[in-house]
C-alpha cells in the first residue's frame, strides 16, 4: 500500500538535502575576515531556533566559529512545496498535508548543522519524527483482548460499502487462528442481502453467528449477541453494523444507541484506504458522536498511497489496528507505525 | 451535498468581487483560492495545475470583450474552465439497450443498479437485470430484494460460480426486455484475473454502454483507476454515487477527465429512488450558486404529474397551511428539501438551517396535524388559538407542543419562500455580481 508514498518521500528527502547541500555551498566560498574581526560576539547558538533570518554575519560566524549552518527558510521553500504537492498527491488531506509541512518547516528552519553531520540523516530525521508523530501508536488487538475481561465486545462503525461485514469476518478468522472463541452479531439489519452476507462468511470461517430479521433493530440483536457471548462464556464478540453516513443524524442517533445497549469494550471505525479528502470529514463526525479506540484502513491493495492513513489517525489521533488487503480472509495485517515509516524512509 | 466545495468556491469569487481593482495579484489570490478548495474536494492534483494555470493565462492575457467588467471576465473565464473540466453529459437514450456496471469493491454498483433500472422502468422502458457477482456472498440476495421492491426481473444463479456462464443464461431468459442492466463484482485495475472477466463479459454482452461507479469520496487514486478500467472496457459514463455524505467527488470528476466520457447519473440516497441525471453546465451552476433550473423542472415534472401541485405558486407568495400540505405531499415524491434548494438560484444567499431539519417522519406528523384542521384553519392559520390547538391536538393525537412546532415550521417556510421570490433566472451574470458585491 504504502509503495507510491515511499517513492514520492524519497524523491522529496532528495531535493531537502539538494537544497540545503546547495545552501551550504554558498558560505564556504566566503572569506574568514569578517568572523576573525568581532570574535567576541555573543553565542549564537542560544536563540537561533526561534530567528527566522539569521543575518550574514552570524552565519559566517556560525560557520567559522562552530563548524555548523543554519538552515533558512527561503533555502528549502521550493523543496517543502515539492514535499506538499507529493502528500496531497498521495490522497493525504489537505489540513493534514499543511500540519505536517508547518511541522518539518518548523523544525528545519533556524536549525544548525555540523559540517560533518550528513544533511540526508536530519532530513530523514525530520521527516521520521513527523510522521511518527502523526501515525501515533499502533493497537495490538490479540494483547488488548488478553488483558480485558471476556467477553471483549467489539463494535464495527463506518460509513456505507467501507467493507465492514468483510473486515468482520476477516478479524474473526483472525482472532480465531490466535485460540479465541468468537461470536459474530448481525447488526446490519438494514442493506438487502447483508444479512446473508455474513451468515456465508461465518459458515465458512466456522463461527457461530446471532441474527435476525431483515429490518429488526440492531440493538436488539446485539444486545441477544452479548446474552449469548455471557452465557456461552465467549471471548470475543464482533457487532457487524449498517453502514451510515455521518449527515443522516437519524442514523447516527441508532448508532449511538446501540452502543448505549451493547456497551462494547472498543468501537472500531472502518474506512478506505482509497478514500480522499473526506476521511477526514468523516472520521472526526464518527469519533465525535460515537467515538473510535481504533480504526482499520480497507482495500489497501487498491495501489493506494496510504496518504488515508496518515489522514485519520492525524484527525482522530486514534491508532490504526489493521489493513485490509485483499479479499480473502487472510488478507489483513497488523499495522504497525515504526515498520511503516521505516519501510517509507528506509534504505534510499 | 457540495455545501462545502460550493462555499470555498463562493468565497473565492466574492473576495474577487470586494476588490476594487482587478489585477494580477487579485487573479493569483483567486487562483490560490481556487486552487485550496478543488484539493480538498479530491480533485487530481494535475488537473487543479492544469486548470489554475490556464484560469490564470486567460484572465490575465484575454482582453474582455465589450460591456463587460474585468470582474465579470474573470468569473466567466472560472465558470467556462470548471466546466471544461467535467466535459459533456452524457446522453441517456430510451431505446434497448445493454449495460455493464463496473466499478471498485464497495462503491455501490448494486445499489445502483436497481436505482438505473428504477430510472428507465419510470420512463417507460422494460428494464431486467442481471447479477454477474459471484464472488461476494449475499450480492444476489441484495439484488433481487431491492428489484422485488421496485417490481424488475432479476435474473441470478446461486449453483454457478462463472460470472460469464450466469450473464449468457441471463441474457437468454430476458431477450424480451428492452434495457438490460449488468451487475458485476467490484475489482480493482491490479487484480489481472478480474480485468480480464470483465473485458469477457463486454464481449459476451456487446454492451452498448459501460458506466464505471465512483464512490465520491474517492481520492486521488480515481484517475488511475478510471484510466485502467477505460483501457480495458472503454468506459463511456461514470456514474457518481454516495453524494449525500459530505464527500465532494472531486476524485470522481477526475475519472471523467480521464476516461473523456461523461457523467451520466448522481447517486445520493439509499432507495432506488436517489438518482439524478447530470448537467455539467447546472452542476456548476449550482457549486457556484447560480441554481439549477432545468433539473428542478425534470424533477418535478416526473414527481407532481398526478398531484398538479404548482411548484410557482410557492414562489408566487400566497402561502397558507393548504399549500404546505399540499407541498409535503409533493416534497415527499421530490426528495429532500435541501436537495430542491440546491437546484434554485439563491447566490450566495444562506437559508435557515431549521428549514431542512424536518425529516420525514416528521412530514407524516404534520400531515396528520393538519387533517385535524378545518378549511377556515387551513386557509388562515393566523386563527389558531389556543383552544383551537387543543381542539387539533386531541384530534391528531398529539400535543399542543407539536401542533405549536408545526406552526412555527409553517412560518419559517413562509419567510424561506418569500425571501425567495425575485431571485429568479437563470445564470444572471450582472445580478449575480450585485449580489456577491452586496454581501461585502
Amino acid at each position: 500500500m504504502f509503495g507510491g508514498l515511499r517513492d514520492r518521500l524519497q524523491a522529496a528527502r532528495t531535493r531537502l538535502s539538494g537544497s540545503i547541500q546547495a545552501a551550504a555551498a554558498r558560505p564556504q566560498e566566503q572569506p574568514d575576515a569578517p568572523a576573525a574581526s568581532r570574535p567576541a560576539a555573543p553565542e549564537p547558538q542560544v536563540v537561533p531556533q526561534l530567528r527566522r533570518t539569521a543575518t550574514f554575519a552570524s552565519k559566517v560566524k556560525t560557520f567559522v566559529i562552530d563548524r555548523e549552518l543554519i538552515i533558512s527558510e527561503n533555502e528549502i521553500a521550493d523543496a517543502l512545496s515539492e514535499l506538499e504537492i507529493m502528500l496531497l498527491e498521495s490522497d493525504v488531506a489537505l489540513p493534514v498535508t499543511d500540519a505536517i509541512i508547518a511541522r518539518i518547516k518548523k523544525d528545519l528552519v533556524g536549525k544548525h548543522r555540523r559540517i560533518g553531520q550528513s544533511v540526508d540523516s536530519l532530513v530523514v530525521q525530520t521527516l521520521r519524527s513527523a510522521l511518527l508523530e502523526v501515525l501515533g501508536k499502533g493497537f495490538d488487538l490479540t494483547s488488548y483482548i488478553r488483558d480485558h475481561g471476556h467477553p471483549v465486545k467489539i463494535l464495527f462503525t463506518g460509513v456505507n460499502g467501507t467493507g465492514k461485514t468483510t473486515t468482520v469476518a476477516k478479524i474473526g478468522d483472525f482472532l480465531k487462528k490466535q485460540g479465541f472463541s468468537v461470536l459474530i452479531g448481525a447488526g446490519d439489519t438494514y442493506r438487502a442481502g447483508a444479512i446473508e452476507q455474513i451468515e456465508v462468511h461465518a459458515a465458512r470461517i466456522g463461527i457461530k453467528i446471532i441474527q435476525h430479521q431483515q429490518g429488526a433493530d440492531p440493538s436488539a440483536v446485539l444486545f441477544d449477541s452479548v446474552q449469548y457471548a455471557v452465557s456461552h462464556k465467549i471471548d470475543v464478540i464482533l457487532a457487524d453494523t449498517a453502514g451510515r453516513f455521518h449527515t443522516k443524524a437519524n442514523l447516527m442517533s441508532q448508532l449511538e444507541k446501540i452502543r448505549r445497549v451493547m456497551k462494547p469494550d472498543l468501537v472500531v471505525y472502518v474506512d478506505e484506504a482509497v478514500a480522499g479528502n473526506d476521511a477526514v470529514v468523516r472520521a472526526a463526525e464518527f469519533d465525535r458522536t460515537v467515538g473510535a479506540d481504533a480504526v482499520v484502513l480497507t482495500k489497501a491493495d487498491m495501489d493506494s498511497r496510504g496518504g488515508a492513513a496518515i489522514s485519520i489517525a492525524h484527525t482522530i489521533g486514534k491508532p490504526l489496528m489493521f489493513l485490509g488487503t485483499g479479499q480473502g480472509y487472510d488478507d489483513i495485517v497488523p499495522f504497525s507505525p515504526e515498520a511503516v515509516v521505516e519501510e517509507l524512509l528506509g534504505d534510499a | 451535498m457540495l455545501d462545502s466545495l460550493s462555499t470555498s468556491l463562493k468565497d473565492a469569487l466574492k473576495k474577487l468581487a470586494g476588490k476594487s481593482v482587478v489585477d494580477r495579484a487579485a487573479v493569483d489570490e483567486l487562483v490560490k483560492d481556487l486552487q485550496r478548495a478543488l484539493l480538498s474536494a479530491d480533485v487530481n492534483v494535475k488537473l487543479v495545475m492544469e486548470l489554475s494555470k490556464a484560469i490564470r493565462t486567460r484572465s490575465l492575457d484575454e482582453p474582455p470583450p465589450k460591456a463587460m467588467s474585468v470582474r465579470e471576465h474573470v468569473l466567466r473565464i472560472v465558470y467556462q474552465e470548471l466546466v471544461r473540466l467535467i466535459w459533456a453529459s452524457t446522453d441517456v437514450k430510451l431505446e434497448p439497450q445493454v449495460i455493464l456496471m463496473a466499478g471498485l469493491q464497495g462503491s455501490g454498483k448494486t445499489t445502483t443498479t436497481a436505482k438505473v433500472a428504477r430510472y428507465f422502468q419510470k420512463k417507460g422502458l422494460k428494464a431486467g437485470v442481471i447479477c454477474a457477482d459471484t464472488f461476494r456472498p449475499g450480492a444476489y440476495d441484495q439484488l433481487s430484494t431491492l428489484c422485488q421492491k421496485i417490481n424488475v426481473p432479476c435474473f441470478g444463479n446461486l449453483q454457478e460460480k462463472d460470472a460469464l456462464a450466469i450473464t449468457r443464461q441471463g441474457l437468454a431468459s430476458l431477450k424480451d426486455l428492452e434495457v438490460l442492466i449488468v451487475d458485476t463484482q467490484g475489482r480493482h485495475a491490479l487484480e489481472a484475473n478480474l480485468i480480464r472477466e470483465i473485458i469477457e463479459l463486454n464481449q459476451l454482452t456487446k454492451a452498448t454502454h459501460r458506466w464505471l461507479v465512483i464512490d465520491a469520496a474517492l481520492g486521488q487514486q480515481a484517475s488511475e483507476q478510471a484510466r485502467r478500467f477505460h483501457e480495458a472496457i472503454d468506459i463511456d459514463g461514470v456514474i457518481i454515487t454516495k453524494m449525500d455524505g459530505t464527500a465532494k467527488g472531486g476524485g470522481a470528476l477526475s475519472a471523467v477527465a480521464e476516461t473523456k466520457s461523461g457523467i451520466v447519473f448522481i447517486g445520493q440516497g439509499e432507495t432506488s429512488e436517489d438518482l439524478e441525471r447530470f448537467d455539467p453546465d447546472g452542476f456548476i451552476s449550482r457549486l457556484l450558486g447560480m441554481g439549477d433550473l432545468r433539473a428542478l423542472v425534470e424533477r418535478a415534472e416526473e414527481a407532481v404529474r398526478a398531484e398538479d401541485v404548482d411548484i410557482n405558486a410557492m414562489m408566487k407568495g400566497k402561502f397558507t397551511l393548504r399549500d404546505m400540505y399540499k407541498q409535503l405531499e409533493a416534497l415527499n415524491k421530490m426528495g429532500p428539501l435541501k436537495q430542491i434548494m440546491n437546484m434554485l438560484p439563491l447566490g450566495n444567499m444562506e437559508l435557515p438551517e431549521g428549514v431542512y431539519d424536518v425529516t420525514s417522519t416528521k412530514m407524516v406528523r404534520y400531515r396528520i396535524i393538519m387533517d385535524s384542521m378545518t378549511n377556515a384553519e387551513l386557509d388562515d392559520p393566523s386563527l389558531i388559538n389556543s383552544s383551537r390547538m387543543q381542539r387539533i391536538a386531541h384530534g391528531a393525537g398529539a400535543t399542543p407542543d407539536e401542533v405549536r412546532e408545526l406552526l412555527k415550521y409553517y412560518k419559517l417556510m413562509q419567510r424561506t419562500i418569500k425571501g425567495l421570490r425575485g431571485a429568479g433566472g437563470k445564470f444572471n451574470m450582472q445580478r449575480l455580481m450585485k449580489r456577491f458585491s452586496g454581501m461585502q
